[in-house]
């Protein structure tokens, strides 16, 4: 397989290209999907190709094949020059500084105990079908839905500099949830298996039973919840909830491309301005954020980069202070770094690498701390659940975020459903109000599957995780009018 | 791939051994996007990428496999025995229905006649754009992306359909010291003209964006342009108009008997301002559909199966949206404007409430005051939390609708809007 990508690079350095780089990707994924008592589709797809990178002098050009020949490779390496020629007529400073990075070889593959495409379809509709059936014992539940989703990617790298790289990995997601009817409302709850890069075996039918059992009740509860109180509030977040709140004041606001400008036009730009690193408060002393493409079942744990660059673990925030950004080798040098931190992904043998969120954690209070001691801590304020809305500027500042489920939390103790909550605050405002969480016993791992990114729109995945959190003094408001 | 090349390699799939019905869906997408930021280009990406699906039933079982080497013949025909050998496993779905098998004639409303445009003019376009932005002392950044489509559906009923299109968009926001504006061009084609038009309003956008101040966030009248009104309905849209959804309680319009405003909201592929292609990716030849008629609610979407079973007309996923308007001028609406706020467009829209229709977002890259009829002064981004139900009521005039929506195509007014819900400051 590598043979027609070293052609590739070979050709392109020949040429005179400074670096090129050729990626082949076969693609397979299944995607379960059911509707109350049925499937109500199993979609299948296979999909192969290459794309081939070429800096010409200073200048991007990419091209993209789905037929792997040689013959092809020369053409696409044509195209991929004509195009850098033509990036070329608007050429920033001295075009394009590149980190170098020394050559590596690499077979990596991801855990898979039990290959999810050898399941049968028939016990995924038994998994689904029968957690569906027990949502629908429920009266109040008049729709149940679940799914189920697998991928499987295998990757060639080569690039002009002599690396030669391979992954195999394979990631798993499921959810299911339950509409409840009644009391002139309409509600949803949900339960999601954490996405992982795992296979089959991460799914197992008696917790998906227990799942639906609880979530049917607390869709059908939150009927008939009282509307949320508005003000400032303690809150408490569980791990999931957390978790797609690092993404999104975090994770995004710390990629080192949008920080530079290279998103404006789409996602936006970020307030962690290059002034702020190293000194620059974030959150309270309680906040360590680490990045780690390298977590064991982690969905950005594929080995290396798209830029051909080992993957990482760093710190972004340390006790509260911002330490650095996750960066490509397009990039490091805007901070003075001479490596990238290896986290430029490619969602398509089509599509061009781009900074993605790497793996992404709170990490869990050095001291023993319990979600019920945590608390027991809270006189008056809200405990969060799940991920429901989610909105944030594009600066990643002022944000808005809801819950799948939410509880009032009276005198340290849950005290009933509340509905259309939501938390607002502004991100440094709101990590800085973090005064404490739970130890490593409570710290979960939950995956995301659909950060879009990028112009055309980039589908990534990567892994975040948090123990339960606990935030003072935060401004809540109402998704409904009283 | 023309129409006759289309049919061929369909014929050929269906002429495969097969049991049952076989669907077979291609679409095939040649498409340069050219992506700009500090007045440099930065990515520079062509796709040329082609999907073939193929749908089996076997009465009331249902799959789909796809691949995307359209040239393999030993892939395809393992594919189709793949298809149907995972069908048989499926469990049966009463909602299954067969295919329609029919022929659809070639309307091509969303093709365009103009020549295709090469990598190197498409460079040179961007360059121009930059070198406006670098003369103006303003950083641009967007995207200029162009591409030629193909869909063709064929099925073992006897269906056929196929259609060219293309598709044209340029985005382009400019950022000054303290400030942005924003522009677009949308739609079937695109010439230099177009992108100098949207560079030069978004660069003025900007001059007049610098140093905002900040407006205590209220309930206020607001005017929001195309874009902005064309985010917030694509939004509710799909969250909201389904009509089995409000036929079993799970939707805003469940027991819903108010008229909301007086605009219509339709989708019809043969749209002046941005035709679509006019057939779903079953076969189904899509008509105008309209989802309000001068504000009246009307039937939702609706799929074949639920239509069968409560003995309504078929309305499927439209390709387009559009919103009717009175026409008048951006210029009238601020001058019959006493207090409010100009809305370039939103951003990050998520639902807050399903039940209510409710929605968050914020504005962004050009917000203005507006005070007794005139354009003030810029102001600080704000987020809204907002009910389109209530947004479609309070609607007191608009304007012409125009292209808009880089992930939908859509038709979409100016509209001035009384008592919209700001509740907090951005940056």
């Amino acid at each position: 397989m590598f043979d027609l990508l070293k052609l590739a690079c070979n050709t392109a350095s020949k040429a005179g290209c400074q670096f090129a780089d050729a990626r082949y990707l076969s693609i397979r994924k299944q995607r379960v999907v059911s509707r109350d008592h049925a499937l109500s589709s199993c979609s299948e797809g296979d999909d192969r190709g290459f794309g081939v990178r070429v800096l010409y002098q200073g200048a991007w050009g990419f091209a993209a094949s789905p037929t792997y020949t040689a013959d092809e490779i020369e053409k696409v390496v044509a195209l991929a020059m004509r195009i850098a020629r033509a990036s070329a007529l608007a050429l920033r400073d001295g075009g394009v500084k590149w980190a170098p990075e020394a050559a590596f070889t690499l077979d990596f593959k991801s855990s898979c105990i039990q290959d999810p495409f050898r399941v049968a379809l028939e016990d995924k509709a038994e998994l689904l079908i029968s957690a569906n059936e027990v949502m629908l014992k429920n009266k109040s539940i008049k729709r149940a839905q679940g799914f189920l989703s697998f991928k499987h990617v295998e990757r060639w790298y080569v690039n002009t500099e002599g690396s030669e790289l391979h992954s195999d990995v394979t990631s798993s997601e499921s959810a299911i949830w339950a509409i409840a009817v009644g009391n002139d409302d309409f509600q949803e709850r949900n339960w999601k298996a954490p996405a992982s890069n795992q296979g089959f075996e991460c799914y197992r039918k008696e917790e998906f039973l227990n799942q639906a059992e609880r979530v049917a009740a607390e869709a059908e509860e939150k009927l008939s919840a009282r509307l949320s109180p508005e003000g400032d509030f303690d809150i408490i977040t569980d791990s999931e909830n957390l978790s797609l709140t690092i993404h999104e004041s975090v994770g995004h606001a710390t990629e080192l491309d949008r920080v530079m400008g290279y998103e404006v036009s789409m996602a936006g730009s970020s307030f962690v301005t290059r002034d702020k690193q190293g000194d620059f408060r974030y959150g309270s002393d309680q906040v360590t954020l680490m990045a780690d493409n390298t977590l064991e079942n982690g969905l950005a744990t594929q080995g290396f980069d798209d830029d051909g660059v080992p993957g990482q673990r760093w710190e972004i925030v340390r006790d509260g202070i911002f330490q650095t950004y996750s960066s490509g080798r397009e990039f490091a040098h805007y901070i003075g770094e001479e490596r990238s931190r290896g986290s430029c992904r490619a969602d398509h043998w089509s599509s061009i690498p781009i900074v993605r969120i790497p793996n992404l954690f709170l990490m869990p209070g050095k001291t023993p701390l319990s979600p019920e001691a945590l608390m027991s801590d809270v006189k008056h304020g809200l405990y969060f659940e799940g991920m429901d809305s989610f909105s944030i500027d594009q600066w990643r500042l002022n944000f808005q975020f809801g819950g799948n489920a939410v509880w009032e939390i009276k005198n340290g103790k849950k005290a009933g459903m509340l509905k259309a909550a939501l938390y607002q605050s502004r991100t440094p405002t709101f990590w800085n109000a973090c005064d404490a969480t739970c130890d490593e016993n409570y710290w979960q791992p939950h995956g995301v599957t659909n950060c879009g990114k990028g112009d055309p729109m980039q589908i990534a995945q990567m892994t975040h995780g948090a123990a339960p959190t606990r935030f003072r003094n935060i401004r809540i408001c109402r998704g409904r009018d009283s | 791939m023309n129409r006759r090349q289309s049919q061929d390699l369909i014929a050929s799939i269906l002429d495969l051994p097969h049991e049952g019905e076989l669907q077979v869906l291609l679409n095939g997408v040649e498409r340069l996007g050219t992506r700009f930021n500090d007045c440099a280009i930065s990515q520079n990406v062509l796709k040329q990428q082609a999907t073939l699906t193929l749908n089996a039933r076997l009465e009331q079982k249902k799959t789909s496999v796809s691949i995307n080497a359209l040239d393999d013949q030993e892939l395809i025909k393992r594919s189709v025995e793949q298809v149907f050998a995972t069908c048989r496993h499926m469990p049966d779905d009463e909602e299954v229905m067969p295919a329609l098998g029919d022929v659809l004639p070639s309307r091509e409303h969303a093709f365009s006649e103009s020549k295709a445009i090469e990598i190197e003019t498409v460079g040179a376009w961007a360059a121009q754009a930059c070198k406006a932005g670098a003369a103006a002392g303003i950083d641009l950044a967007g995207l200029l992306a162009h591409g030629k489509m193909f869909t063709a559906y064929g099925d073992s009923a006897g269906g056929f359909a196929h259609e060219r299109y293309h598709r044209s968009d340029y985005h382009v926001t400019a950022t000054g010291t303290n400030g942005s504006g924003w522009a677009e061009h949308q739609g079937i084609s695109i010439a230099q003209s177009d992108v100098m038009a949207a560079t030069r309003r978004a660069i003025d956008k900007c001059a007049e964006a610098q140093n905002p101040v900040v407006f205590e966030p209220r309930p206020v009248t607001v005017i929001l342009e195309p874009q902005a009104v064309g985010d917030l309905m694509s939004m509710a849209f799909w969250y909201g108009f389904d009509q089995r959804a409000k036929d079993e309680g799970r939707s805003p319009f469940s027991d819903f008997d108010a008229t909301l405003g007086r605009l219509s909201f339709y989708s019809d592929p043969a749209d002046a301002v941005f035709p679509t292609i006019a057939f779903s990716s079953d076969g189904q030849a899509l008509g105008k559909s309209v989802w309000l008629d001068a504000g009246k609610l009307q039937q939702l979407l609706t799929n074949r199966y639920w239509a069968h079973k409560n003995d309504l007309a078929v309305k499927p996923a439209p390709n387009n949206l559009v919103l009717s308007g009175d026409g008048t001028s951006l210029d009238d609406l601020v001058r019959s404007t006493e207090d409010g706020i100009l809305v370039t467009r939103f951003w990050y829209i998520r639902s807050t409430d399903a039940r209510t229709l409710g929605f968050t977002g914020m504005t962004r890259d050009g917000t203005y005051r507006i005070e007794n009829g005139e354009v003030t002064h810029p102001v600080v981004d704000m987020r809204w939390n907002e009910s389109v139900l209530r947004v479609l009521g309070n609607i007191v005039a608009s304007g012409q609708p125009v292209a808009t929506g880089e992930f939908m195509s859509m038709a979409m007014p100016a509209l001035k809007v009384e008592d919209f819900h700001f509740s907090s400051l951005s940056n």
